[in-house]
């Protein structure tokens, strides 16, 4: 078990890889009541063609296995899985990405027997054609409270536009028609090849005494038999910028309409510590060209193309990483190509100066401590992020590290005209809300 | 430690090592009144954009940037018959960064400036930013019916309650919001600066006389403290009443409203709390084994109480054509419960929960303060020890009996069949 202490934040993590390849990670806080305890895969919604375990042919599974799986993990030959978590007093639950899918639980006592109950039903796999069947109708509702956000179809709306083959533009869980192919035998596929310990992590922060956890935790992998790890082959398809759509429009049964451009990064992202420092960069550009404290938002706020709805994000994970900046909008028109004239002229902004950077450094550093007061926040960056060893507690030092020239140069790269997309939600005429 | 600065006025000093941070909220309450509660949603709205100060929106916030990212934001709530105006603040512990700084005397002073000195000239507030508040806050109001299931809940609240001041929702309406002036906001602004309630909770590694002689400086004037019961009843009615609207929606949301007569740790208020346990507030209860696992009639089917109006709502989203269906399975489970067709390990399970989540608030400082602060206004105050110990006491007997005083009172069905 390897330990390493920060001491600015005055945390210490604890790190180990057990020799079935399961990458474990503890952070005590021994301050707090609760323990969180998270089993990561990684394995999310856009990964549906790939090699079998065991197999040579690639495949291709329906749109919304991953989502699907992390369903169905719930239910066992004796019965549902909150229950065991009930009974020692925890709370459980799961979530699929593009790229992971995570299975948690919180709870205040019992931690040892709740990381065991965690551990064991994330890897005991029970579908029956019956089970399988009765879960259909219950995402088939998932799907559809969805698709009346219309903000979930915003967002969805500029990845098809950015994303037209890459399986990033389907939505999470599928669609009603591709769920209904699913058998038990594409969820038995799926788990066995992703759902191996080398390719997976657990983290357990919250009270908790390590050493004691640590061993738990090995001798739980230690009983059971896995095959050998192996590499995974995914497959996706190839896109080129040709392939982005640069404007499309849906109407909705709306009051508000909305307005969304991404910028698509078409260039390979950078791996480990450097996709940290890579992806705090764009976000203090980001900040610096939208943030409230910059002059653009208050340009267009006060002149109406903007409203506290407004919100921009980078998202970098596994194969894509894009930028999207969107809102309501009064004129979604007026809301786009003012957040493209500020895109495409963003190298020579006034915004990016050494005075405005170390104000949005400063509140980006304290935002970072901010959000270490909260056990959940900390769990789901960890199991989210992409960094290979760097963390969350690198994080302010990274920010302390990058220039104002590192920034102008950033946006001079990825802001380029050929890469962003814009999408529009309208009210449809008819509505009499 | 909690000191009256003045009649009214109460200062609560939380020192602790656990957080990073130091969390400030100042809470004023007022009754819950029909005409005033839009009145103060658009002070939230127009208070957080900027002060005298700090007259424009980059300035206030440039200046929360460079106390590290003071993160503030001003809400309205209500419980029962009183409404709450919050400010909440949060800041960085000095002692995490590498800079020497006074940020939390710099955060308190920028409380007092927001309060006390707003963007205000010849007894209205600046027009320009009445007005483009005023238009974000009826845009905002407009959205509220594209989000469905807010929607839904906001339209069973209507039909459920006869009050006006319980009808309206805590942020106000249009109607309401066309009648304000800058000039009548800034006139109402004053009233509760003078007559609300106010109470203040600091929380974090602090010093409480530094902390004490920071809010000195605020200007409080005496008040009257609000005193007598916060619980609202709604008058009791024999009729259920049942709305239908259309609209062009995938899924339906089918929400019931029930009266529960249980008051927030009132005389059956713990075992009104594992009744809910069993009946739909987790995901072994009655609603979610037998809508969602069993029928596959839904995503989420759940009920939650507001044990400050003692009523229960039950919350569906399913497909239009089987309402019928939905509505019968509520009903029976109800039903089971009220004959007592429950398992002792149901309760046990319930109580774990229960007895999980009360410890677990206790790590979440907001979460934290919320709940000091209703006991202050219900004028009770209970260990987490009591409190699991109370819900370690509850009988079968007492969950049958609470559930047989719940009757349904209100359905709202928002479908999508015309």
């Amino acid at each position: 078990m390897e330990k390493k202490h920060y001491d600015q934040l005055n945390e210490t993590i604890y790190t180990e890889t057990l020799e079935n390849g399961l990458r474990v990670t503890l952070l005590p806080k021994n301050d707090f009541h609760k323990t969180y305890g998270l089993f990561t895969t990684n394995y999310g919604s856009i990964d549906n063609q790939f090699i079998p375990l065991g197999k040579t042919e690639l495949v291709k599974v329906p749109d919304g296995v991953a989502h699907f799986l992390e369903h169905k993990m719930f239910e066992k030959e004796d019965g549902d899985v909150f229950n065991v978590f009930g009974k020692q007093g925890a709370s459980a639950n799961a979530f699929t990405s593009f790229t992971r899918t995570s299975y948690l639980f919180t709870s205040t006592n019992r931690i040892l027997e709740n990381v065991e109950t965690l551990l064991d039903f994330v890897q005991e796999p029970y579908f029956t054609k019956e089970t399988v069947e009765k879960e259909k109708g219950i995402i088939a509702q998932e799907i559809q409270m969805y698709d009346d956000e219309p903000d979930w179809r915003l967002f969805f709306g500029i990845l098809g536009n950015l994303y037209p083959k890459h399986p990033l533009h389907i939505d999470i869980a599928g669609t009603v028609d591709s769920i209904m192919e699913i058998t038990p035998e594409d969820l038995y596929e799926c788990y066995h090849t992703f759902y191996h310990p080398s390719n997976m992590n657990l983290l357990v922060v919250g009270k908790m005494n390590p050493a004691e956890m640590m061993t738990t935790i090995r001798d739980n992998q230690d009983h059971k038999e896995f095959a050998p790890a192996t590499e995974i082959v995914r497959h996706f398809p190839t896109e080129t910028v040709a392939d982005i759509n640069v404007f499309d429009s849906i109407e909705m049964p709306v009051n508000r309409a909305k307005s969304i451009v991404g910028v698509k990064g078409v260039h390979p992202a950078p791996t480990g510590k450097a996709a940290l420092v890579y992806k705090t960069k764009m976000n203090l550009l980001l900040t610096l060209l939208f943030g409230t404290t910059s002059e653009n938002y208050l340009r267009l706020y006060d002149g109406g193309v903007i409203d506290d709805s407004f919100s921009f994000e980078f998202n970098l994970e596994r194969t894509f990483h894009f930028i999207d900046i969107g809102g309501d909008a009064k004129e979604p028109t007026a809301f786009s190509e003012a957040i493209k004239e500020i895109l495409l002229t963003a190298k020579d902004s006034s915004e990016l100066t050494e005075a405005n950077l170390t104000t949005v450094k400063k509140r980006m550093i304290g935002s970072a401590l901010q959000s270490l007061n909260s056990i959940e926040y900390i769990a789901n960056q960890y199991s989210q992020e992409a960094y290979g060893d760097a963390s969350l507690f690198d994080l302010v030092p990274t920010i302390e590290s990058i220039k104002l020239a590192d920034i102008q140069q950033l946006a001079a790269e990825f802001m380029i005209k050929e890469h962003m997309s814009t999408f529009h939600i309208l009210p449809k005429e008819a509505n009499e809300g | 430690m909690s000191i009256q600065l003045n009649e009214g006025v109460h200062l609560h000093v939380l020192p602790t090592k656990k957080y990073k941070t130091v969390r400030l909220v100042i809470k004023f309450r007022a009754p819950l009144k029909a005409e005033t509660i839009t009145n103060r949603a658009m002070l939230s709205s127009l208070l957080e954009t900027n002060s005298k100060k700090y007259p424009t929106q980059t300035e206030l916030r440039s200046t929360l940037a460079n106390l590290y990212g003071a993160s503030f934001g001003l809400s309205v709530t209500k419980k029962g018959t009183e409404h709450m105006f919050t400010v909440g603040m949060n800041l960085v512990n000095e002692r995490y960064l590498s800079e020497k700084t006074n940020i939390l005397n710099d955060g308190i002073a920028l409380l007092e400036e927001i309060i006390f000195n707003p963007n205000v000239a010849n007894g209205q507030f600046d027009e320009g930013t009445f007005n483009r508040e005023k238009e974000n806050l009826l845009d905002y109001y407009s959205s509220i019916y594209d989000d469905k299931q807010a929607y839904a809940s906001l339209s069973l609240q209507s039909l459920y309650f006869e009050d006006e001041d319980q009808k309206m929702p805590s942020i106000g309406t249009a109607e309401e919001l066309e009648k304000i002036t800058a000039t009548s906001l800034f006139a109402y602004y004053q009233k509760m600066l003078q007559e609300d309630t106010i109470d203040i909770y600091v929380l974090g590694d602090v010093d409480e006389n530094d902390i004490e002689l920071a809010f000195r400086k605020f200007p409080f004037t005496p008040r009257k403290k609000a005193t007598g019961s916060v619980f609202y009843q709604e008058p009791t009615r024999n009729n259920l009443k049942n709305e239908v609207e259309k609209q062009e929606v995938t899924q339906a949301k089918y929400n019931l409203a029930y009266e529960t007569n249980t008051y927030y740790l009132e005389k059956d208020y713990f075992a009104l709390q594992v009744f809910n346990g069993i009946f739909g507030g987790f995901p072994h209860s009655k609603l979610f084994v037998n809508v969602r696992e069993k029928e596959s009639l839904a995503y989420y089917a759940s009920s939650s109480l507001d044990t400050f109006r003692g009523m229960m709502t039950v919350q569906t989203g399913i497909e239009s054509a089987k309402v019928q269906q939905v509505s019968d399975i509520i009903s029976v489970q109800l039903n089971e419960v009220q004959i007592g067709n429950f398992e002792e390990e149901a309760i046990n399970q319930t109580k774990e929960m229960l007895k999980n989540q009360i410890l677990q608030s206790e790590d979440n400082a907001p979460a934290f303060i919320e709940r000091l602060y209703i006991y202050d206004i219900v004028g009770k105050n209970l260990s987490v020890d009591e409190w699991q110990a109370q819900v370690d006491a509850v009988t079968k007997e007492e969950i049958i009996a609470v559930a047989n005083k719940i009757q349904l009172k209100a359905t709202f069905f928002l479908t999508g069949e015309v």
